[in-house]
């Protein structure tokens, strides 16, 4: 097992490039996806499907390494027995019945047969299909053709399963229904999740962190569940009293402060140091704290930044 | 009810359990694949074609096996048992065949094609080689049906209605074998042209219409030009024939019209069978996608 998987890193990408002629999808990515529910954020062409697929061991890197739940690409055939991927594109057989899909593709991996239909019918009662289990996928809305793709993706009990843009081309009642699932896959069953998405949303609602992928490269990585802002080292303060007072006990403790409306804006050499400041200047000052906040970017605005 | 009682969602359950190998993947993909190719699981219109084949295929065994029920053990009942001597039931059938396997093979891989399936099954325990391992599998089972079966039936029947079953088995249990291989000959063959020109399209209609061109093309210009040029190698040229004078060739008393050895025969068959792999290689053998 290596150091990641022994850290608890579900998968690991280590320096990983691939290029289909000229084009460069994937350019020296390195990372480290530890959170239960990871989003993969980028503009179309980005490289999300090619770092997935690269996970998956269906393509092989140029150069880099990575390792999916401690065991390499090269253990690519028992990486997808462990697995489930839920792919972008519609691929699912149109003359099979979702029940003998989603049996199938539990055998396929690995499943017996008693087991694969059991659990056939627990995950399409799962993803909303058991009424229609019988029904041939052709018959099938886009948004229950998307489910039975989710639920074939979860039959086999996977550690980990891989969504490809689990929402397109659904509806808004099919895309709420999705990120219902997809959300409940890693807080309710215990499923990690690694989704992509070209939509900021869908990310937001269904993951605890986020990669932002742009023309083949990791350009930002941001926890999801901790705050509405980047913490950049500058905090927000509404000061109740003196405010003129408060801001020259904070310049005396070194921080630096300039009014910004209604609001002062405290700058220090780290989070911590501001904080502490921010607490003594009002001690100090005798003022009170009406309300204190990052003063960074809002966590959508740093991510649509990052995503160009 | 104790105080530490709680509800659990038991709709959803993990399995710890034994999970099988790469050969029940592969088991899994043919069996599904055979199953669906063959109708089942599907509507009726897909069920009437291979069930009436199939029917046809046991034809010539059922009609054999009724009139020697009928006969007694007579000469007339033995000379019924002579109509259709084992090293010819395929080439008797052998439209039959012809039709089931253009019937059956573009059935096996022309959906998944044209479903984009091919995707899903990649992203699971499956690979391009087990892949095509599965569907020759797929392909040979419902081939050995009409084949093999029928055959084995006449035979069985044939040492049952024998005056001395134990001594009809000692005179002719050589003949159990050359049935068996000559009629894995003839699935092998049909199975894997009909799998390899099925690959080169997703459309199923294509497909059907590929591979009979094939067979009608490649017939009709070893007939022509074996008689026009009068050289008897160019029958050699009618694939089609192949695999059953391959396989006839394996009964001592069977004789090629053409007067061309069964082992050319069967270098034919080899050589066509090496190119439809090859092309299934090619079809599916890439490392990415």
């Amino acid at each position: 097992m290596s150091a990641a998987a022994a850290a608890g890193a579900l998968v690991e990408i280590d320096g990983v490039s691939k290029r289909y002629g000229d084009v460069v999808a994937l350019d020296d990515v390195s990372a480290s996806v530890t959170e239960r529910a990871v989003g993969l954020l980028g503009a179309n062409g980005a490289g999300k499907s090619t770092l997935m697929r690269s996970m998956l061991g269906l393509i092989r890197p140029d150069e880099g390494s990575i390792s999916v739940m401690g065991m390499g690409i090269e253990h690519a055939w028992d990486i997808r027995r462990r697995l489930g991927y839920m792919p972008e594109h519609s691929s699912l057989p149109m003359g099979m019945t979702a029940r003998d899909l989603v049996v199938h593709m539990g055998e396929l991996r690995g499943l017996p047969r008693r087991v694969a239909v059991l659990r056939a019918s627990e995950v399409l009662f799962q993803v909303g299909l058991e009424e229609e289990r019988s029904r041939l996928i052709r018959t099938f809305s886009v948004g229950m053709r998307q489910r039975t793709n989710l639920a074939q993706a979860i039959v086999h009990s996977p550690a980990m399963v891989i969504l490809d843009e689990p929402t397109n081309g659904l509806d808004p009642a099919g895309r709420e229904e999705m990120l219902t699932l997809v959300r409940r896959l890693s807080a309710d069953l215990g499923i990690a999740v690694i989704m992509s998405s070209h939509v900021l949303e869908d990310v937001v609602r269904t993951c605890d962190s986020v990669l932002v992928l742009r023309d083949g490269k990791i350009v930002a990585t941001q926890r999801l569940a901790q705050a509405d802002r980047v913490d950049n080292g500058e905090v927000q303060v509404q000061i109740i009293g003196d405010a003129d007072a408060f801001a020259t006990a904070a310049a005396a403790l070194g921080l630096a402060v300039r009014p910004d409306g209604e609001w002062l804006l405290v700058r220090g050499d780290d989070a911590d140091a501001v904080l502490r400041g921010v607490r003594d200047a009002a001690i100090a000052s005798g003022a009170g704290l009406h309300e204190l906040r990052p003063a960074g970017p809002t966590i959508e605005q740093s991510l649509i930044g990052a995503i160009g | 009810m104790s105080s530490e009682a709680r509800l659990v969602d038991t709709a959803f359950t993990t399995y710890q359990g034994p999970r099988a190998g790469r050969l029940a993947a592969i088991w899994s993909l043919a069996h599904w694949s055979a199953l669906r190719a063959l109708g089942a699981r599907r509507g009726w219109k897909a069920k009437v074609i291979p069930i009436s084949l199939t029917l046809l295929a046991f034809a010539p065994a059922l009609v054999v096996l009724g009139l020697r029920a009928i006969l007694g053990s007579g000469s007339v009942s033995r000379s019924v048992a002579n109509a259709v001597p084992y090293s010819d039931y395929i080439s008797t059938i052998a439209i039959v065949v012809l039709v089931f396997s253009v019937v059956i093979t573009p059935e096996l891989v022309c959906p998944d094609r044209r479903d984009r399936t091919l995707s899903l099954y990649f992203s699971t325990a499956i690979g391009r080689l087990d892949y095509v391992l599965g569907k020759i599998a797929a392909a040979l089972m419902p081939l050995l049906l009409v084949t093999l079966a029928p055959v084995l039936l006449l035979y069985v029947g044939t040492v049952l209605f024998s005056v001395h079953p134990v001594g009809y088995l000692q005179a002719n249990w050589l003949d159990l074998p050359r049935i068996i291989v000559s009629s894995l000959i003839v699935a092998t063959f049909y199975g894997l042209v009909g799998l390899a020109i099925s690959s080169l399209t997703s459309r199923r209609a294509f497909a059907v219409g590929g591979y009979l061109a094939f067979l009608a093309i490649s017939t009709v210009m070893g007939g022509v030009l074996s008689h026009a040029l009068n050289a008897r190698y160019f029958r050699l040229l009618a694939v089609a024939a192949a695999p059953i004078r391959a396989g006839q060739g394996l009964f001592p008393k069977y004789s090629d019209p053409g007067n061309i050895s069964p082992v050319v025969w069967g270098s034919t068959v080899v050589e066509v069978c090496v190119v439809a792999v090859i092309v299934l290689a090619v079809r599916y053998g890439r490392d990415e996608g």
